[in-house]
């Protein structure tokens, strides 16, 4: 086949290349011989000629995976490592990705959905294994509207029949009490400002419980109520030098967002420390106002479980029948207390701590805005005769009819006019 | 709850949707010059028409299928679309009434206890959703009456389905 090579022993010009595995060679077809041997190993300049063939390109993997799918799976994998997930996280939200794109509803979504599903599938897999995650912060990462998130994730949390657990409050605050940038002097921290991490988180977590048992969490976005805690407690652990600083300035100073409701959140929570430290006979006779009784926080948290207790079940009387009244027809407080305990918890009434009487959401508190007037009973059988007259009152007269048709026609006029073309 | 408590819960209902044909092609635009009341939406392509007594507001398309809103009863829904088909009769369109149903009722109820909802999700877990960050609401979902609940800490509930 070659042309011009002899062999050395039988002088045939029969040589074929053939390989020795791996190695190439020259052999004489007649009688065997081999004649020239080519280079076993390589050499880097030759390797740098080779081309690897990636696992995915090998198995054709790829092929089966649309584009957008395999951008998709590769914004699930950033979105991760930005958030630094462990690995096992990466893999679980991939396949919840693969698994919401065999539906056809969301491969025909259009392109901003499925950036949003990227933040989705992240955020069920974190929830799946308590990783404190909100949905405010995806959406800031994947710059998406919360409204299209919202419809997204319940709709693939249907779709894929999955069980989110609810966020952890504890873990939230650990995580979000840490972003706050307070831990260390710097030029936008003064020195009185300063805290230690492990003590204000322990007395936010206490304060955010104290919120949780008096109703001020349930129902309502958690990342005021636990902004607001950490500012009570950052405010209590040094009164003198922290009391003249508003709650703006302090997420200011920490490099945190302030939330909107957070301020209501404040105002709440002073208002149940207040209620609480009435309990107390040694601040009884000082007097508290809301400003004041930040310094006297630790000993309040501290007692927190009897004094809420006491706070809320020995209230004064004209406060007692203030409150009847939003409730309406419904039973007295002692039969409410028995149904909080049998309802909605579903144990036994003697193990669920009792609850106390007059301890209501914030919302129940207020006044009514309109008062709901009862329904007026209604004798309509649906099959009644309709007469005539009852119709004419939804029809115009022809005389209506051309008046409705010259005004018209004049405003169509008037705005040829305005606009002239 | 007892079965023999003595606390009525007054369920009240505030909204039941319905639908029914008038098997005829419907000329919106003559509905809108001719009819009183009526807001026509020409870039979706319906006419909303809302009735005085009862209560109603009607979306009416070209096909001739129309959804009724508003009403607080069954009855109601019933008595206010014929009252609107008949209208429609004397403006000049062949109606006929008929695939009169309900689709959907909204009943609000007030329980006379608070309930503090994370608990309640966690007893609750496959019927019961609940995202504070999006809806101050536990969403309770019972598969076999196609009911969903909207469930507040303050003891309102909202039943649609």
């Amino acid at each position: 086949m070659p042309g011009g090579g002899h062999c050395p022993d039988c002088g045939s010009t029969e040589l074929v290349e053939d390989s020795h595995y791996s190695q190439s060679q020259l052999v004489c077809s007649d009688c065997g011989c081999v004649v020239t041997e080519g280079v076993l190993t390589t050499t880097f300049s030759d390797e740098g000629n080779l081309r690897e063939v990636t696992y995915s390109r090998s198995t054709g993997e790829n092929d089966q995976v649309s584009r957008s799918q395999q951008r998709g799976l590769r914004r699930v994998r950033d979105l991760c490592r930005v958030l630094q997930l462990p690995s096992t996280f990466e893999d679980t939200a991939v396949a919840y990705y693969q698994q919401a794109y065999r539906h056809s509803g969301i491969r025909a979504a259009r392109l901003q959905k499925k950036e949003v599903l990227v933040g989705c599938c992240v955020l069920i897999t974190c929830r799946q294994h308590n990783w404190p995650l909100t949905m405010g912060t995806i959406c800031t990462l994947l710059y998406a509207d919360l409204d299209v998130f919202s419809g997204t994730y319940m709709q693939i949390v249907k779709l894929l029949g999955l069980d989110v657990p609810s966020l952890c409050l504890a873990d939230l605050v650990k995580t979000y009490c840490s972003s706050f940038r307070l831990f260390q002097a710097s030029p936008s921290v003064p020195a009185t400002y300063v805290e230690d991490k492990e003590k204000m988180l322990s007395r936010t977590l206490q304060l955010v419980e104290l919120a949780d048992e008096t109703w001020l969490v349930t129902g309502r976005h958690p990342l005021p109520v636990i902004t607001a805690a950490t500012f009570l407690a950052w405010q209590s652990l040094r009164p003198a030098h922290r009391l003249t600083c508003s709650l703006a300035r302090f997420c200011k100073v920490a490099n945190v967002e302030l939330p909107c409701p957070a301020a209501s959140r404040l105002q709440e929570l002073l208002a149940v420390l207040l209620r609480m430290a009435e309990q107390l006979a040694w601040l009884r006779v000082l007097q508290l106002d809301k400003r004041s009784v930040v310094k006297h926080i630790g000993d309040l948290l501290q007692h927190r479980h009897t004094l809420v207790r006491e706070a809320f079940r020995e209230g004064p009387v004209g406060l007692e029948a203030g409150e009847e009244e939003p409730r309406g027809q419904c039973g007295g407080p002692g039969q409410g207390k028995e149904e909080v305990a049998s309802g909605s918890c579903g144990l036994p009434v003697g193990k669920r701590p009792a609850s106390p009487a007059l301890l209501l959401p914030p919302c129940m508190l207020k006044p009514p805005k309109r008062a709901c007037p009862p329904p007026p009973v209604s004798t309509v059988t649906g099959d009644e005769n309709i007469s005539d007259s009852e119709i004419e009152q939804y029809l115009r007269t022809p005389q209506e009819v051309k008046d409705f048709e010259k005004a018209q026609a004049a405003r169509q006029d008037a705005r040829s006019v305005s606009n002239p073309p | 709850m007892d079965a023999d408590s003595d606390v009525a819960l007054d369920i009240l209902i505030t909204n039941v949707v319905c639908v029914f044909r008038t098997r005829c092609h419907l000329n919106l635009r003559k509905i809108a010059l001719e009819g009183a009341n009526v807001i026509y939406k020409r870039d979706v392509g319906k006419v909303l028409m809302k009735l005085r007594k009862p209560r109603i507001t009607a979306t009416i398309w070209s096909s001739g299928k129309i959804i009724c809103t508003g009403a607080t009863s069954e009855e109601e829904a019933k008595f206010g679309a014929r009252r609107l088909a008949r209208s429609l009769q004397k403006l000049g369109f062949q109606v006929i009434f008929t695939d009169f149903k309900v689709v959907n009722v909204l009943a609000v109820c007030n329980m006379p206890f608070e309930i503090r909802l994370p608990e309640f999700t966690k007893n609750n877990r496959p019927h019961a959703s609940y995202e504070p960050e999006l809806h101050p609401a536990v969403c309770y979902r019972i598969k076999s009456l196609r009911a969903t609940l909207q469930i507040f800490s303050t003891g309102s509930i909202t039943v649609t389905g």
